[in-house]
């Protein structure tokens, strides 16, 4: 007989679990260090470069916040639709798929709203990706609702189905093709007109693009949407228990698609902001915001606010890491891809920490 | 004209068998009820692993070795996260894929820029023991013995891995215990099956041959680093699409590797197909590449949307898939 057995802990109090969170990562950033050592590179240096993002001493430091905020927009909506969706425990991890489409649509709006105003415009690619985005996902979300399709590997396909659909539209030389650049030869995507193009506020050198506004003010609403309406009550009860939520007289199948609705036009809405803030589109637009937006969602235990704080940490460490390879050649950027991995491992063990307890069999058990 | 045929069903097989260990493995993990989508990482950790090992002594059985054993690692640290710390699958195996890719990249990388650089394959001892066997009048039949009997042992060994674990699954005690497992862990349980121990078990086994996968592509890719491209490109995720089309059934898994593996073929030689059939496959060339290259996932697509219409029974799915099993909730 085993003398030890799991029990999961009654209260779950945030101050522990943040104490175990920070050894967590403290433990990553060590066996990152130690990588760094045996590639003989000093880690304080590196990871202090990597932390200030390339700020210190740069008199281009503006141009390293802007750069920042373009990864930081596109992953906090991305993850706070995510964590929607996760919270009913309907596993949409088609992210990649559904930003793909939204950035499709928003494309082909932009490619063709030469002459119209740029607020108009920019609200027209919004629209166009979200209600794109969001008719596939409440497609999935149906199929799961009525036949119990499983949505894991549903989304995954679109993931790649969507992932040749663009590679096909950047590789076509066609007269229909507008979203490739007429006087080159060889197939490149275009760039939108300037009615397109994100537009922003100056503060001296310093641009703030209005999705960075955009995306701020989203985190608000939904976080209020999720803690304050009737809609966010019934997504957590869906969340807790499908069968609770039946008995109680809610709907499942409308909520699940409604917050499957909700879920990827968000999404699509991401796509469109990042789209038009790179004034252009390409098959690598997504930046893998799916694909870590999940990562983001999960390491915040999907709270709104956890979600803010964390896709700025991983903004960071992506950005970063690409601040500092121009120092540290022989550190490429894939090294933001292993310390995030290894820090979601180290969370996920000390989440366990913080959620379960070791108990000590009786002893009366066995006689 | 035949040479073309033949090249045809060689390359079929020669470029998909790491497909082959992709899905038996994955199949392996999942019958155990467990969801793990790192496939893509856990094979190419595998393969650098693998490689590295095998190009320094010299040896195909050391490659193949080392990439089992770093691959079940990777396996150990999926169940004993989802397993013994409950942690969600899906999330636990796709940073699996992040980090596994990342490492990749990380590594070669950094040997690339080190002074010894990236092990080279040709002309190591590596190399001529991957190379294809020819076996003595077996592989000189006419257009089926170059086809398929003229290939390395690693395509042998994959096929026998599909054959050894059907009949594992379908002929045995503990076979079918897992099975019993990925449909119901709480029944499984209290008939007295040690559930923790065979999540384990398979897992580690399922993820090791995953590395074999890896390391089989490497090899093919002829050992050549890239900065830019990853040797399992994008094998791992067709291989989960392949584990539903094959119902969750080795044997058929294999059949399922022929046929995506022929779609895979397609878009690579249209042009020669297209050239030697002018009249009856001219129209090759018309299609985009990209249109076979997401055929794998549209067919597993409507695969999984198909069968769940249909009647649940005759779906090999394992019922408990993708939940972590605890249990006091029982």
């Amino acid at each position: 007989m085993r003398k030890y057995h799991l029990v999961r802990r009654a209260d779950s109090q945030l101050k522990r679990t943040l104490i175990y969170y920070a050894i967590g990562i403290l433990i990553s950033l060590t066996i990152g260090a130690v990588i760094l050592i045996s590639l003989g590179i000093n880690p304080f240096e590196y990871y202090g470069r990597m932390f200030t993002i390339g700020l210190v001493g740069n008199r281009y430091g503006y141009k390293s916040v802007e750069g920042l905020l373009k990864i930081f927009v596109p992953l906090l909506i991305t993850s706070l639709a995510l964590s929607l969706s996760f919270k009913m425990r309907f596993w949409n991890i088609g992210g990649e798929g559904e930003f793909l489409i939204g950035a499709i649509c928003a494309s082909i709006v932009a490619f063709n709203s030469s002459g119209l105003p740029n607020f108009v415009t920019v609200v027209l690619m919004c629209l166009a990706a979200m209600i794109s985005s969001g008719i596939i996902g409440v497609a999935i979300a149906a199929l799961k609702v009525k036949f119990n399709t499983n949505e894991t590997l549903m989304t995954l396909m679109l993931n790649y189905i969507m992932l040749y659909v663009i590679r096909y539209i950047g590789d076509t030389k066609a007269d229909w093709n507008f979203f490739l650049r007429k006087d080159s030869e060889r197939p490149i995507f275009g760039s939108f007109p300037e009615s397109a193009v994100m537009q922003g506020i100056h503060f001296g050198k310093f641009n703030l693009l209005w999705s960075v506004i955009i995306a701020v003010i989203l985190t608000v609403i939904i976080y209020i949407y999720l803690k304050f309406t009737k809609h966010g009550y019934e997504i957590s009860v869906v969340g807790d228990s499908s069968s609770t939520a039946k008995y109680a007289g809610m709907s499942v199948g409308k909520i699940v698609l409604r917050t499957m609705f909700i879920s990827s036009a968000l999404i699509g809405l991401a796509a469109a902001l990042a789209v038009s803030s790179a004034g252009t589109v390409s098959d690598t637009i997504t930046n893998d915001v799916g694909w870590t937006g999940i990562i983001v969602a999960w390491l915040s235990k999907l709270s709104v606010p956890a979600v803010f704080v964390t896709a700025i940490l991983i903004s960071v460490l992506q950005y970063g890491c690409q601040a500092a390879a121009t120092q540290y050649p022989a550190i490429d950027i894939n090294f933001a891809d292993l310390l995030q991995g290894i820090i979601l491992f180290s969370v996920l063990v000390a989440d366990f920490a913080a959620n379960f307890r070791l108990v000590k069999k009786e002893e009366a058990k066995n006689a | 004209m035949l040479d073309v045929l033949t090249l045809f069903l060689f390359n079929i097989i020669v470029y998909n068998i790491p497909l082959l260990y992709g899905t038996t493995g994955e199949i392996m993990i999942e019958k155990s009820g467990s969801l793990n989508l790192g496939v893509e990482g856990t094979m190419a950790i595998g393969a650098v692993a693998g490689y590295l090992a095998g190009a320094k002594c010299d040896s195909l059985l050391v490659a193949c070795l080392v990439s089992f054993i770093a691959s079940g690692l990777v396996g150990l640290l999926f169940s004993f996260l989802t397993v013994t710390l409950q942690a969600n699958q899906n999330v636990t195996g796709l940073t699996i894929t992040t980090f596994g890719v990342a490492f990749y990249y990380f590594i070669g990388n950094a040997l690339s820029n080190s002074k010894g650089g990236w092990p080279t394959l040709s002309g190591t001892g590596l190399d001529a023991q991957s190379q294809a066997i020819h076996i003595p009048f077996i592989s000189d039949i006419p257009f089926v013995g170059k086809a398929l009997f003229s290939h390395g042992i690693l395509v042998y060994v994959g096929i026998l891995i599909a054959i050894l674990m059907w009949f594992y699954f379908n002929k045995t005690v503990p076979g079918l215990k897992l099975r019993s497992i990925g449909e119901n862990p709480a029944a499984a349980d209290s008939l007295g099956v040690n559930v923790a121990f065979y999540k384990y078990t398979h897992i580690i086994v399922g993820s090791g041959i995953m590395g074999l996968g890896g390391l089989y592509m490497g090899l093919n890719m002829g050992g050549t680093f890239e900065g830019s491209n990853c040797w399992i490109n994008g094998y791992g995720w067709i291989s989960i699409a392949l584990v539903i089309f094959a119902n969750w059934s080795p044997a058929k898994a294999i059949l399922g590797t022929l046929i995506f593996g022929f779609f895979n073929t397609l878009r690579v030689q249209n042009a020669a197909l297209a050239y030697t059939f002018p009249n009856t496959l001219g129209w090759l060339t018309k299609i985009p590449s990209h249109f076979f290259s997401a055929l794998p996932f549209i067919i597993t697509l409507i695969v999984l949307i198909t069968s769940s219409l249909t009647s649940k029974g005759k779906s090999g799915e394992p019922q408990a898939i993708g939940r972590n099993y605890y249990r006091e909730d029982r």
